[in-house]
C-alpha cells in the first residue's frame, strides 16, 4: 500500500531523515519507534507533504505521493494526525468533524455516526469548542477528524503524548478497533509498550535512518533488543 | 448552510435601502454628497481588506497601490489609447486582480508569515508610489492628471457617482454573503483558524488565498478607477499609504473584522470622526487620535460584534453559544477526566 524508498528529508540543507525505506501492506499496523530527534515526525511530515522530500520516493497504491501538497495527499486517502493535534480551536467539535470530511463530503453522515460510535465522548461534546476539550478528548477529536476523510491509511504521530496512562490504554483500545475494521495504521510512538501491543511490525529509527526492522514480537520478546535500540524502555 | 437565501440577503438589502436613502437627506449639499461618496469608497476598500486580512490572514498594505493601479491605468488607457471608458475600467480591474493574485501566490508559496507579507506589500506600495512619481511622461509625476473627460463623467454627476459606488458596494457585500453561505465559507473559516489544519483537512489553502486576494484586488482596482473618475483628479498622494491603507485598516478594526457589516459601519464611523475633528484646525490630528483611542477602548472587537452580542443578550434566541458556557463545560469535563 505504502512504499517508501531511500527517503531523505529535512529543513533547508539539513537532512533529518536520511535514506529511510519502509513498506506498509494493506490492513497492517506498523510502528515507527525511536527516541526524540530520531526523525519520526519529519518522516511523517514528509510523507504527507508538509516537508518536501529532498531525495527518494514515496508511493501510495502505486502512485507517487512525493511532491504532492498536503491537501492532495488527503485526497489520495492518507490522513495525518500530528503530535500537536492540529485542530480548529474556536470551532465546535461537530464543525471540526465536518471540516474533516471536506475532501470527501459524500457519505459524511454515516462516517459521523461511525466516529461517534467509536468516541462516544465526542458525541456528548459536539457543540463544545475544540479548544476547551481536555487533552485526551482533543486527541480523540484529532483522530476522529482524520477518520472523517475516510482514509485508507492513517498516520498517527505520537498519539499518546501528554496523555495519562489510563487514557493511553483507552486510546489504544480504540486504535485496535480501527485496525480490526480494516484501517491501515502507521504510527510513530515513544510509548513502546503500547505500540508493540497494537502493531505487527516495527521500524526503529536512529539518527534519521532505520536501525532495526522486524516483527513486533521480536522486540516484545527480547529485552536485549529493546535496550539496544530504544534505550531500555 | 441551509439558511434560506431571503434571510441571507436581508442584512445586505437593509444596508442598501438605508444608504440609498442618504441622498434624500443630503442630496442638496455637494459637500455632504462628496463625504457620503468617499465613505462608500472607503467601505469598498474595507470589504476587500476584510477578505484579505480578516479571513485569509493576508496583511496587504498595498490597498492604495492597487487602487492607484486601477485609477492610473483606466485614465491612461482612455487618454493615450482612446479606449472606451468602461473597457478601460474593466482592464484596470483585471490588472489589479492579477497583481494582487500574483503577490498572494508568491507569499503563499514562499511561506511568508502575516507580518512579512505586510512588510513586502508595504515595500510594493512605496515602489508603486515612486514609479508614479518617476514615470513622468505617463503620469505627470507629482502634478497628477486631471481626469475630467477621461471617464464616465462621475465627477460631474455627484448623484450618479454615489449610486454607482453604492451598487458596487452592495454587490460586494452580496458576494461576501454568498461566499460565506456556501461550502467555501467553511473552508475560509477553517483556514483563518489554522492553515496547516485546513490543508490537512484537504482544503487547498493556496487556491483559496490566491482567489480571495485576486477577488479583493479586483474590487480595490475597480473602486480605484471609479474614484479617479469621480474625484476629477489623481496624483500619487491621493492613493498614498497614509491616505488609503491606514484609513482602511482603522475602519475595518473599528467596525469589526470577519463580519459582513463591520467594514461598512467602520467606514461610516471613520468618515464621521474625520468630519467631526475638522473644525479643530491644527489640533485635528490630536483630536482624531483621542477619538480613535476612545472608540477602540469602547469597542475592542469592533463595533459590529459588540452590538451583535449586546442585542443577543436581550434576545436570547439570537445568542450564539458563548465562550463562557464553553469554559464552564471545560471545567466539568476536566473534573470528570481527572476522576
Amino acid at each position: 500500500m505504502l512504499e517508501v524508498q531511500d527517503l531523505w528529508a529535512g529543513y533547508d540543507d539539513v537532512a533529518v531523515v536520511r535514506g529511510v525505506s519502509l513498506r506498509v501492506a494493506d490492513g497492517e499496523a506498523i510502528a515507527v519507534l525511536g527516541p526524540n530527534g530520531a526523525g519520526k515526525t519529519t518522516l511523517f511530515r514528509s510523507l504527507v507533504g508538509l516537508v518536501r522530500p529532498q531525495k527518494g520516493s514515496v508511493r501510495f497504491e502505486g502512485r507517487p505521493l512525493h511532491g504532492l501538497r498536503p491537501h492532495e495527499v488527503v485526497r489520495q486517502g492518507v490522513a495525518y494526525v500530528a503530535a500537536e493535534r492540529e485542530l480548529f480551536p474556536q470551532l465546535t467539535v461537530l464543525e471540526n468533524l465536518e471540516l474533516g470530511a471536506y475532501a470527501r463530503p459524500e457519505g459524511a453522515r454515516q462516517r459521523l455516526e461511525m466516529v461517534f460510535d467509536l468516541f462516544p465522548r465526542l458525541a456528548e461534546r459536539k457543540g463544545q469548542r475544540a479548544g476547551t476539550l481536555s487533552g485526551g478528548e482533543q486527541q480523540m477529536l484529532a483522530i476522529a477528524r482524520a477518520l472523517m476523510a475516510q482514509p485508507k491509511l492513517l498516520l498517527l504521530d505520537e498519539p499518546s503524548t501528554g496523555l495519562a496512562p489510563r487514557l493511553v490504554a483507552e486510546l489504544y483500545r480504540r486504535l485496535e478497533t480501527l485496525r480490526r475494521q480494516g484501517v491501515t495504521i502507521l504510527l510513530a510512538e515513544q510509548q513502546v509498550g503500547a505500540a508493540l501491543g497494537l502493531c505487527s511490525r516495527v521500524y526503529v529509527l536512529k539518527d534519521g535512518g532505520v536501525a532495526f526492522e522486524g516483527e513486533a514480537a521480536d522486540l516484545r520478546g527480547s529485552a536485549q533488543l529493546r535496550v539496544a535500540y530504544l534505550g531500555g524502555t | 448552510m441551509s439558511v434560506p437565501w431571503t434571510r441571507q440577503a436581508a442584512p445586505v438589502v437593509a444596508v442598501a435601502a438605508v444608504l440609498a436613502a442618504v441622498p434624500l437627506g443630503v442630496g442638496d449639499s455637494p459637500y455632504q454628497m462628496r463625504i457620503a461618496t468617499l465613505m462608500l469608497v472607503l467601505a469598498c476598500y474595507a470589504v476587500a481588506f476584510n477578505l484579505l486580512f480578516g479571513h485569509t490572514n493576508q496583511l496587504f498594505l498595498c490597498v492604495g497601490a492597487l487602487a492607484s493601479l486601477g485609477g492610473y491605468l483606466s485614465v491612461i488607457l482612455v487618454r493615450d489609447l482612446k479606449l472606451a471608458s468602461l473597457a478601460a475600467v474593466g482592464l484596470a480591474t483585471v490588472a489589479a486582480a492579477a497583481t494582487g493574485g500574483f503577490l498572494s501566490y508568491v507569499s503563499v508559496r514562499r511561506g511568508f508569515g502575516v507580518l512579512f507579507v505586510g512588510i513586502v506589500t508595504l515595500a510594493v506600495s512605496l515602489i508603486v508610489h515612486n514609479l508614479l512619481l518617476g514615470l513622468r511622461d505617463l503620469t505627470n509625476g507629482e502634478t497628477g492628471i486631471v481626469t475630467r473627460g477621461l471617464g464616465m463623467g462621475l465627477g460631474d454627476h455627484p448623484l450618479k457617482a454615489y449610486y454607482v459606488l453604492l451598487a458596487v458596494m452592495v454587490a460586494s457585500l452580496a458576494a461576501y454573503r454568498w461566499l460565506f453561505g456556501s461550502r467555501h465559507g467553511a473552508a475560509l473559516h477553517a483556514l483563518s483558524e489554522d492553515e496547516v489544519s485546513a490543508e490537512l483537512s484537504g482544503i487547498d489553502v493556496t487556491r483559496y488565498k490566491v482567489a480571495c486576494a485576486a477577488g479583493a484586488s479586483a474590487l480595490v482596482g475597480l473602486v480605484g478607477a471609479l474614484y479617479a473618475d469621480l474625484n476629477g483628479f489623481i496624483s500619487p498622494s491621493v492613493y498614498a499609504v497614509g491616505h488609503v491603507d491606514i484609513p482602511v485598516l482603522v475602519a475595518l478594526l473599528l467596525g469589526g473584522m470577519r463580519t459582513l457589516l463591520g467594514p461598512v459601519v467602520g467606514a461610516a464611523l471613520f468618515s464621521l470622526v474625520d468630519e467631526l475633528v475638522r473644525p479643530f484646525g491644527q489640533l485635528t490630528v490630536l483630536a482624531y487620535g483621542v477619538l480613535l483611542v476612545a472608540l477602540f477602548l469602547l469597542f475592542r472587537q469592533g463595533v459590529v460584534p459588540v452590538v451583535q452580542s449586546a442585542l443577543g443578550r436581550r434576545v436570547p434566541a439570537l445568542r450564539a453559544p458563548s465562550s463562557r458556557t464553553a469554559a464552564k463545560e471545560e471545567v466539568a469535563g476536566g473534573t470528570e477526566a481527572g476522576r
